[in-house]
């Protein structure tokens, strides 16, 4: 033996690949991941058929994956802030009703407008409070808005980070406080703002906003919303029309051409077998009663069955004017930003040369995917790399990971948990500027439990709870895991829907005791 | 080694925490490529003395000298940028993340020097192991989460930091307390390989009288916040430590007096 004496060093092999993959915390929640997705795909697929691939089924066509993805996303965006939060050794409990509040406060300034207001009191004609108008915005643009909204959040929550900071209360408890302190100025602010002069309280929701994001320039027209532009009078849309260069026309009559012609087939299709199933039907009931001269008739009419195909509507001018609306580009490229669709092309692409983003009725599924999705993947991609490739992201860790070590080597622990809170809110207000341009209006209620759920997302992602630990893909899965869920179970047959909460309730718990489990390990305890 | 300058000396330091004085004039002169063993019983005064030389609290009277210029730190940032580096017992590191993570931490290497911008981590990862192999421990995997480690191989990536991030002067509170049979000799090992560096005084806090006289070269003995002795390893012999250690009662007298009870 003329090997070099054992050293403490030589009991820790460097991991090889395998080893490596396997001993990363994601790869439990990648698992459960996966079998969601089975799940999801087989049981979608319509009954009676059958397919070994997944993607058949109803849960992955065009318009499956386009409201998924959206429910997914829009967990993901807060997860991230939660999932940072608690692994900088913190908790926000208030994201749920920071989401409320941002849109609604959001949805008013587009809806009413931005002021600023001094009350006093007055003593003329008897002592009462009057109000005086110090700034009024009538007409905020969306970046507008969603820039006050921000500077409103971004302060909620640093002022959670720095009580929690400066006092060393539990930020469970500080942030609890901020979930009932915001839901409540949120219901109050609504109906007090939100009334008809006749009304003494208004109603905790905010409608009638316009739908910002399909504002296009049109010429001859001004500013002026898709729909309303579609239900022009006739004679404007001719001259639209002609006012196009030819090409264009051309193209647009090309694809409204094919869309009447795969409406025509899919109605064609429609109408033969509703004319079929009932000759089956008596066919089926002409052999069971031993009927043989009837079989053979029925057998001859089924085979010589047909329906005179439909005729494909002809393209008018009309038809391409609105067609052309629909393709304008937008005005409001914010709004459009952040409640808009993205990959059209893509989608439309996967319809007229591919033929699969086709509903039974021949129309285009989905138009694209909600950009959300965009802003989760960007959220994710800046997260990812702060956490995982700089300095802020050794804070973090080191911050949640064994603070007084922190301290005691310069990281600015403070500095690092306020922030972060503060960037929690930020998460929540995205949730909420996507919702409030996508849908156009603001509820007291949104974004409720929705605190909880980003936690759970962050837990089932392999974060820990006590700090320290965890990775961005950690979340992201866990957000995919706890958005596909409810999906998955849904299409499951003759279950009841809420099985999913069971599922996701012992998913939870099984990935903290797996998530102790790494930790305890790597912490040498085991 | 004795012709050389001190590398830190500190003239009569008194710190009063109110009518309690916790250190009353203690004078002391760290050489460099020495380690010098402050020994003493609980409550002799040892932390007090090395929260002063670490900038932790500003000392009531007295001077402190580092290469011969005077010196006061405001905070213990100042000590460490004075070259005063202090490895606790507790090491201040996150086992939950690699050794090259708490390698750095706080002072990680950065593309554009912004919290930002993003890691080294080829140079950081080449630099952890490289000054970890300098005082005698071989890491494999420098993506080794620090929990995984030795206790001894913990203390030696606390001691590697220091001296990295330029301590001449580094302080080792109980560096052996906690720790096994084997990692204790481990953690003397590195101490033995720093002092052999030759530019670094050493400060070694302990409890553990075999342990100081294996590895020191000159001792200094506190009792109720005053020396009460000091020498180097020549001038002592095994009885003087044991007896100066028990703040100056001799161990005979010790058992008289459990015997008088």
């Amino acid at each position: 033996m003329s090997a070099a004496p054992r050293q403490e060093s030589d009991r820790h092999d460097a991991k090889g690949p395998l080893t490596a993959l396997f001993s990363r915390p994601e790869i439990g929640p990648i698992g459960v991941m996966l079998l969601l997705f089975g799940m999801l795909g087989y049981f979608s697929i319509p009954a009676g058929e059958f397919s070994l691939n997944p993607f058949a089924g109803e849960g992955f066509n065009a318009l499956g994956i386009r409201n998924n993805l959206r429910v997914i996303s829009q967990l993901g965006i807060i997860a991230l802030g939660a999932g940072l939060l608690i692994i900088a050794g913190e908790f926000d409990l208030s994201i749920g009703s920071m989401v409320g509040f941002a849109g609604a406060c959001m949805a008013m300034i587009l809806r009413w407008g931005f002021s600023v207001v001094i009350p006093y009191l007055s003593f003329e004609g008897g002592v009462h409070i009057e109000f005086f108008t110090l700034i009024h915005l009538s007409d905020v643009s969306p970046l507008g808005a969603i820039a006050i909204t921000m500077c409103f959040t971004l302060f909620f929550g640093w002022l959670q980070g720095y009580i929690v900071v400066r006092s060393g209360l539990p930020s469970f408890i500080v942030t609890l406080g901020g979930l009932f302190f915001l839901r409540g100025l949120t219901e109050v602010s609504l109906r007090s703002f939100n009334h008809r002069p006749d009304q003494v309280k208004g109603a905790t929701t905010v409608t009638e906003i316009p739908d910002i994001k399909n504002i296009i320039h049109l010429p001859g027209h001004g500013e002026i919303e898709r729909e309303a532009a579609k239900a022009l009078p006739e004679a404007d849309l001719i001259a639209i029309v002609n006012a196009l260069p030819a090409d264009n026309v051309a193209s647009i009559t090309d694809r409204l051409q094919y869309t009447y012609q795969r409406i025509a087939d899919a109605k064609t299709d429609i109408m033969a077998a509703k004319g079929v199933k009932p000759l089956e039907r008596a066919l089926e009931n002409a052999i069971n009663s031993g009927n043989e001269v009837m079989v053979a008739t029925i057998q001859d009419k089924i085979a010589t069955f047909k329906v005179t195909p439909v005729v494909p509507k002809t393209v008018t001018d009309i038809d391409v004017a609105r067609a052309y609306i629909d393709s304008v580009v937008t005005a409001r490229p914010v709004a459009n930003f952040f409640g808009g669709d993205i990959l059209e092309p893509i989608f439309s692409w996967l319809y007229y040369p591919i033929d699969w983003n086709t509903n039974n009725f021949g129309n285009q599924f989905a138009p694209g995917l909600y950009s959300c999705v965009m802003i989760w993947v960007i959220l994710s991609l800046l997260c990812y790399i702060m956490l995982s490739r700089t300095q802020a992201g050794n804070w973090i860790y080191s911050t949640g990971g064994n603070l007084n070590a922190a301290k005691a080597n310069g990281v600015p622990t403070n500095k690092v948990k306020v922030s972060l809170f503060m960037f929690s809110a930020f998460c929540a207000t995205i949730f909420a500027t996507c919702q409030v341009f996508e849908v156009n209006t603001a509820d007291a209620a949104k974004g409720n439990l929705k605190e909880l759920e980003a936690i759970a997302a962050a837990v089932i992602g392999g974060i820990v709870m006590t700090g320290g630990f965890g990775t961005v893909l950690g979340i992201i899965i866990g957000a995919f895991i706890f958005g596909i869920a409810k999906e998955a179970f849904f299409y499951i047959p003759g279950i009841d829907g809420s099985f999913y909460r069971v599922f996701l309730g012992l998913v939870i718990i099984a990935s903290a005791l797996l998530n102790e489990n790494i930790r305890k390990r790597i912490m040498g305890a085991v | 080694m004795s012709d050389l300058k001190p590398l830190i000396e500190t003239t009569g330091l008194v710190k009063k925490f109110g009518s309690f004085t916790a250190l009353n004039g203690v004078s002391l002169k760290v050489y460099p490529g020495e380690v010098h063993a402050l020994l003493g019983d609980n409550g002799a005064g040892k932390s007090t003395l090395i929260k002063i030389l670490s900038g932790v609290f500003p000392p009531t009277e007295g001077q402190i000298h580092v290469e011969g210029q005077p010196v006061s730190f405001a905070s213990p940032r100042n000590a460490t940028d004075a070259g005063i580096g202090t490895v606790y017992q507790d090491l201040a590191l996150n086992p939950l993340t690699s050794v090259t993570r708490n390698f750095f931490l706080g002072r990680e290497l950065t593309r554009f020097n912004s919290p930002f911008g993003l890691l080294k981590m080829d140079e950081m990862h080449q630099i952890a192991i490289q000054e970890m192999a300098k005082i005698g421990i071989n890491i494999a995997d420098p993506e080794q989460a620090v929990g995984t480690m030795s206790g001894g191989q913990r203390q030696t990536l606390a001691i590697a930091r220091a001296i990295y991030f330029g301590a001449k002067v580094l302080i080792l509170d109980e560096p052996t307390s906690a720790l096994g049979q084997k990692q204790q000799m481990e953690v003397l090992k590195t101490i033995r390989q720093v002092k052999d560096l030759g530019n670094i005084a050493i400060i070694l806090i302990t409890h553990n009288e075999i342990h100081a006289r294996l590895i020191a070269d000159r001792f200094t003995f506190l009792s109720l916040g005053e020396v009460i002795g000091e020498g180097t390893a020549k001038d002592l012999q095994g009885d003087d430590i044991k007896r100066l250690m028990a703040g100056g009662a001799e161990i005979g007298d010790l058992a008289k007096e459990l015997a008088a009870t």
